[in-house]
């Protein structure tokens, strides 16, 4: 079986912060959270809990009217990160030879239910009788796909993953299959979400697993592994990477950010939202075994690290049952409590900080850590103020999704 | 507001092109209505004049056409 070298050659996001993806890694480093109270005037309650939204994205300015009028948000916010990726590897949005067997692969945990609910709403609540013509290609979930292939002209594989928050992370570990085999040169991969629509926050509040926050304590709301943790914070955003085959890379000169090695998957198999143990770690294993990595060659792990007081040990007890002796001197951090539980983009814009940590030899640190460990998720190194400086050779980023359905990424260091 | 009054401010609003570039001759697919843009234009066409336009209309290709149709339309609903 071919296994070719899978070089990541572009990142891009919409950041929460408003800047770009340098500024992005900077804001985290340094532990800033963007996490805001979020207030709406929605009937028949409004919304108010602590939320991450990107205040600052226009998608007329960032993709011209005429494409962003045929997008609903969850599409606008991949189709923005997608030229970000694309522009950042170099590579011309107008094909110059033909893209045929490269291709894109997307997650989305909620796709256009935005645009679902805005036509209830028309129907249900303002006594409309019909909807605009356009209801279907917004809400479809492999909208911001195909508009990225239309965009960039790319006749392979054009598919969306719905893995609840694992999507993202699925749709990378598809797309890195698809070069490591040869059967694509590139692929563009990542993944949006958009999950302020009113029916989607009033059901996750409802799951009570939201961490509750005023406008004055919102920043700190999501306090990953600590001893007084409350739930997580929902958040919008779209991030983007661009795999593309070692040599092809090489060939065009391209600037390798990093390297995916590995990705293993797994299903728990055993309850719809109770994470389990077990599964978790065959994930890991898979991932660590694909990519050919020991567990000692693992300097850092981006952790699913939600928030939610069932599933941050048993994501600890996982680490612990794969890297075994290694665990306590395994770096940790769960950066959802800076940027928020972004769904179907969290494996996505997670993975970006995980290749990034490894660039710039860079740890940020799991926010409203520091002090407050909660003894039950002891047993790894948890990383609660940013660490520069660092020598790192390889890290994971962990997704967990309900439904048990666990993705494990892997990535190195490219060499220098 | 008139057909083609109505079809500038369509453009203006959601492709951004500008009144001044459109006029009766203009052809359709130059400035992006493409057959999506061209359903969602009559849709709002229907919405604002209360009329239902027929569901074997055949395309038009500029903007003089498509105002044409509804014209004819208003005026029949008038008349």
């Amino acid at each position: 079986m071919v296994r070719r070298r899978v070089a990541i050659t572009g990142l891009g996001l919409v950041s929460p912060f408003g800047g770009d993806l340098a500024d992005f890694f900077t804001r985290l480093i340094a532990g800033e959270s963007a996490v805001r109270h979020l207030a709406t005037d929605d009937r028949p309650r409004p919304l108010s809990l602590p939320f991450v939204q990107c205040p600052a994205f226009d998608p007329e300015r960032a993709l011209g009217k005429p494409l962003a009028s045929m997008m609903d948000r969850f599409a606008q916010l991949g189709m923005a990160a997608a030229f970000a990726a694309w522009d950042d590897a170099g590579l011309p949005r107008q094909a110059d030879t033909p893209r045929d067997d490269w291709g894109c692969m997307w997650g989305t945990a909620l796709g256009g239910t935005l645009a679902y609910e805005k036509g209830y709403r028309e129907l249900w609540q303002n006594g409309r009788d019909r909807l605009s013509p356009l209801a279907v290609i917004l809400g479809m979930n492999n909208a911001a796909n195909a508009h990225i292939s239309i965009q960039l002209g790319l006749g392979g594989d054009s598919v969306s993953h719905t893995v609840a928050c694992a999507s993202s992370a699925v749709a990378i570990g598809e797309a890195f299959r698809r070069v490591r085999s040869g059967e694509a040169t590139v692929m563009l991969t990542g993944g949006s979400d958009v999950p302020q629509a009113y029916g989607v926050a009033r059901a996750w509040e409802a799951l009570r697993v939201l961490a509750p926050g005023t406008a004055e304590t919102a920043s700190a709301a999501c306090r990953p592994f600590a001893a007084d943790r409350r739930g997580l914070v929902l958040g919008e955003g779209g991030a983007a990477l661009v795999l593309e085959a070692w040599d092809h890379a090489v060939h065009r000169g391209a600037t390798i950010l990093g390297e995916i090695v590995g990705y293993g998957s797994s299903c728990d198999h055993s309850h719809l939202v109770r994470p389990d143990a077990a599964g978790q770690v065959r994930a890991l294993r898979a991932a660590l075994a694909d990519g050919g990595l020991a567990p000692n060659d693992i300097g850092y792990v981006n952790a699913h690290g939600t928030a939610t007081a069932e599933g941050d040990p048993v994501e600890v007890a996982a680490l612990q049952g794969a890297f075994g002796d290694h665990a306590p001197h395994l770096a940790v951090s769960a950066t959802k409590s800076l940027h928020g539980h972004l769904l179907g983009a969290a494996g996505a814009i997670e993975a970006i900080v995980a290749v990034l940590a490894l660039r710039h030899g860079a740890i940020p640190a799991t926010g409203q850590l520091a002090g407050n460990l909660d003894p039950a998720c002891a047993g790894v190194d948890h990383v609660v103020e940013s660490r520069e400086g660092q020598v790192l050779q390889a890290a994971l980023s962990n997704s967990f999704a309900f439904g048990g359905s666990n993705a494990v990424l892997a990535f190195r260091r490219p060499a220098s | 507001m008139d057909s083609i009054g109505l079809i500038r401010q369509f453009l203006q609003d959601r492709l951004g092109v500008e009144a001044s570039q459109v006029g009766p001759d203009t052809v359709l697919g130059e400035i992006g209505v493409d057959s999506l843009m061209l359903l969602e234009l009559m849709f709002e066409f229907e919405d604002r004049f209360g009329v239902k336009l027929s569901e074997d209309i055949k395309p038009p290709a500029t903007v003089g056409g498509l105002a044409a149709v509804m014209d004819g339309l208003i005026y029949r609903l008038k008349g």
